[in-house]
């Protein structure tokens, strides 16, 4: 029993990871219709900066982790000017063609500026052990569920109150009619980018000391953080987060109970069975934030 | 004239082991060595390109396939001594069942999940190759393939290789050349260019994609046989996703739907790493850096220059244009 509960806790870490990487493409594809093939690799590039600030500058744990967000929101900012804006008014086509060869290019330069040894960060948090009834876990999870469900309360908030979150939820409704009455869409477009490299950066900060940090983490990532926004049925970020923790929970069961070896699939075998009774995901089919 | 140019082409082709020999006596191996991989690389091309460019379903499973290809013909030759004869096909067909199996599902979706999908199956199957050591050897390899006998054909030596690959890219050049022309071809290319309007036309978009899917994987297998065969060796890095980033560099370098665009884009592609002579992991990130720079700035590839070009020669007098 506190064996089952011990990988529910381990799939909620998991789910917390990919919920967050989820977020971020849901949230791009809400406001642009397009997909970033490159999300798992801001993800990598997160956990590098946070690696960078927190064990070679020495700096206390939560001032390298908003270090790494920072880092990161301005790369995806740069990315958005760089990359983005150049492919939006093509098709799919080059759009999915051009994010994927910047997540090869991303993978191969981080190999060469940082090799292929994993980097690990262990922090304080992560060798203490909390033990509650019989279910022992260490601290980190427990800051990575908190911090989690405090990120989506402040992303709901944000949606639903905030300017830039209104136009954002209003963009991924109308884009022509946004431009009419006057919001400054690239200007949203940039922000959506910013903000979806942070929470990527934010994932990486909160769950490196638990993995380790490696070039390649990011295509598996991408495509188990893809599978949740497929699932969740296409730009809802609700149904996104749900299937997320959805499919870490799956995984993290099927590692403890099935094979470990495999339980990269699960995501996988999970979405094309879903997809096959429902085609429209799991949660409907309403595009928008 | 048009013929004469054919034979001229054909012959110097089928000639280049002894041209080879007299022009670069001590690197006629190498040269060989290269040209075997290009008429390789140009085949699974052209068989990526039959998805890619001409019913417009951007798969990502082309490593599966031609992994499927490459494990039965490997797996049948070393564990069960089946003979080439009947390996091969049986990684042709192998790999067009599964692609058939997994087009199912897999054309439920479409535009960014099909590509998702599809990378999700390339990189299970991937994992599975990696794990299930009892049957594929894992990260051990399957090692000690035989060369390919038909008979009392044996091809062992470097030329005999390069009339294999010659040949299979011939065969799979002629097969694509008459799918994609004709009525069939003109059937792809309304599913690829307007869905909704090939449906109305009564062109169903599902059998005509996985009518190229399947085709397409079965000839990645066939073409991941004849490399095994070749290389002797199969481990499960053959399989990364990586090689699903160097066809797409192929096809988009060369130009996408054109036969004449994706062999030169592999003859490009196989030769520009012999004239960078670089790292393994640079190579990747030109690679990527080349993909995305060709296809926001030329997204018809070289077959648009080499068009452009031949219609200006053609019409000197509307160079305005």
């Amino acid at each position: 029993m506190s064996d089952l509960l011990e990988q529910l806790v381990h799939g909620l870490t998991l789910g917390s990871l990919y919920a967050m990487v989820a977020t971020g493409l849901a949230l791009m594809f809400g406001v642009v219709r397009l997909i970033n093939f490159a999300h798992g690799e801001f993800y990598m590039l997160g956990g590098y900066a946070f690696w960078y600030a927190y064990v070679e500058l020495g700096l206390p744990y939560p001032v390298a982790g908003l270090a790494a967000v920072a880092a990161m929101a301005a790369f995806g900012l740069a990315y958005e000017r760089a990359v983005i804006r150049t492919i939006l008014a093509r098709t799919w086509h080059v759009q999915l063609i051009a994010t994927l060869a910047t997540s090869i290019t991303l993978t191969n330069l981080a190999i060469i500026v940082f090799g292929t040894q994993p980097k690990e960060v262990p922090t304080r948090l992560s060798a203490a052990i909390l033990e509650v009834g019989g279910v022992r876990m260490v601290w980190q999870r427990v800051l990575v569920l908190v911090a989690a469900v405090a990120i989506f309360a402040a992303l709901e908030w944000f949606v639903a109150h905030a300017r830039l979150g209104k136009a954002m939820r209003a963009m991924s409704q109308n884009r022509e009619a946004c431009a009419v009455v006057g919001v400054d869409v690239q200007q949203v477009a940039l922000a959506t980018f910013g903000i979806s490299a942070g929470l990527a950066a934010a994932a990486a900060a909160l769950v490196s000391p638990l993995f380790s940090i490696f070039p390649d983490v990011g295509a598996l990532l991408t495509l188990k953080a893809f599978a949740a926004v497929i699932l969740g049925g296409f730009g809802y970020v609700r149904g996104a987060i749900a299937a997320a923790f959805l499919i870490g929970i799956a995984e993290s069961l099927a590692a403890g109970y099935l094979s470990y070896a495999y339980k990269d699939a699960i995501a996988f075998v999970v979405m094309v069975a879903v997809l096959l009774v429902r085609p429209q995901g799991l949660f409907g089919r309403r595009i928008g934030i | 004239m048009r013929a004469t140019r054919w034979v001229l082409g054909s012959a110097a082709l089928v000639a280049v082991p002894w041209i080879a020999a007299a022009v670069v006596p001590g690197q006629q191996r190498y040269v060989l060595h290269v040209l075997i991989f290009t008429a390789l690389y140009g085949a699974l091309a052209l068989s990526y390109d039959l998805v890619v460019g001409h019913v417009g379903s951007l798969s990502l499973a082309h490593p599966a396939f031609f992994g499927l290809g490459a494990y039965t013909l490997a797996l049948l030759a070393t564990e069960a001594r089946w003979p080439f004869a009947l390996a091969l096909p049986a990684g042709i067909a192998l790999a067009a069942v599964v692609a058939l199996a997994v087009g199912v599902p897999m054309f439920r979706l479409t535009e960014h999940s099909f590509a998702m999908g599809t990378l999700g199956f390339a990189i299970v199957t991937q994992v599975v190759a990696t794990n299930w050591v009892d049957f594929t050897h894992g990260p051990l390899c399957v090692t000690g393939i035989p060369k390919p006998q038909v008979g009392a054909l044996r091809i062992a030596t470097l030329p005999a290789f390069y009339w294999m690959g010659l040949g299979a890219l011939a065969l799979v050049a002629l097969l694509y050349r008459g799918l994609t022309t004709f009525r069939l071809g003109r059937a792809f290319h309304a599913v690829r260019d307007n869905e909704t309007l090939a449906a109305a036309a009564s062109i169903d978009p599902l059998r005509y994609r996985m009518l190229a899917f399947v085709i397409g994987g079965g000839v990645a297998g066939g073409i991941g046989a004849l490399y095994v065969s070749y290389v002797g060796v199969l481990c499960p890095g053959e399989l990364t996703v990586s090689l699903s980033v160097n066809l797409l560099v192929m096809v988009f370098l060369g130009g996408v739907g054109s036969l004449r665009g994706v062999l030169v884009g592999a003859a490009a592609f196989t030769a520009l790493p012999e004239i960078l002579r670089m790292a393994p992991t640079w190579r990747m990130v030109i690679y990527g850096l080349l993909l995305l720079v060709i296809v926001i700035r030329a997204p018809d590839g070289l077959e648009g220059l080499m068009r452009r070009a031949s219609s200006r020669r053609r019409r000197p007098a509307s160079s305005g244009a």
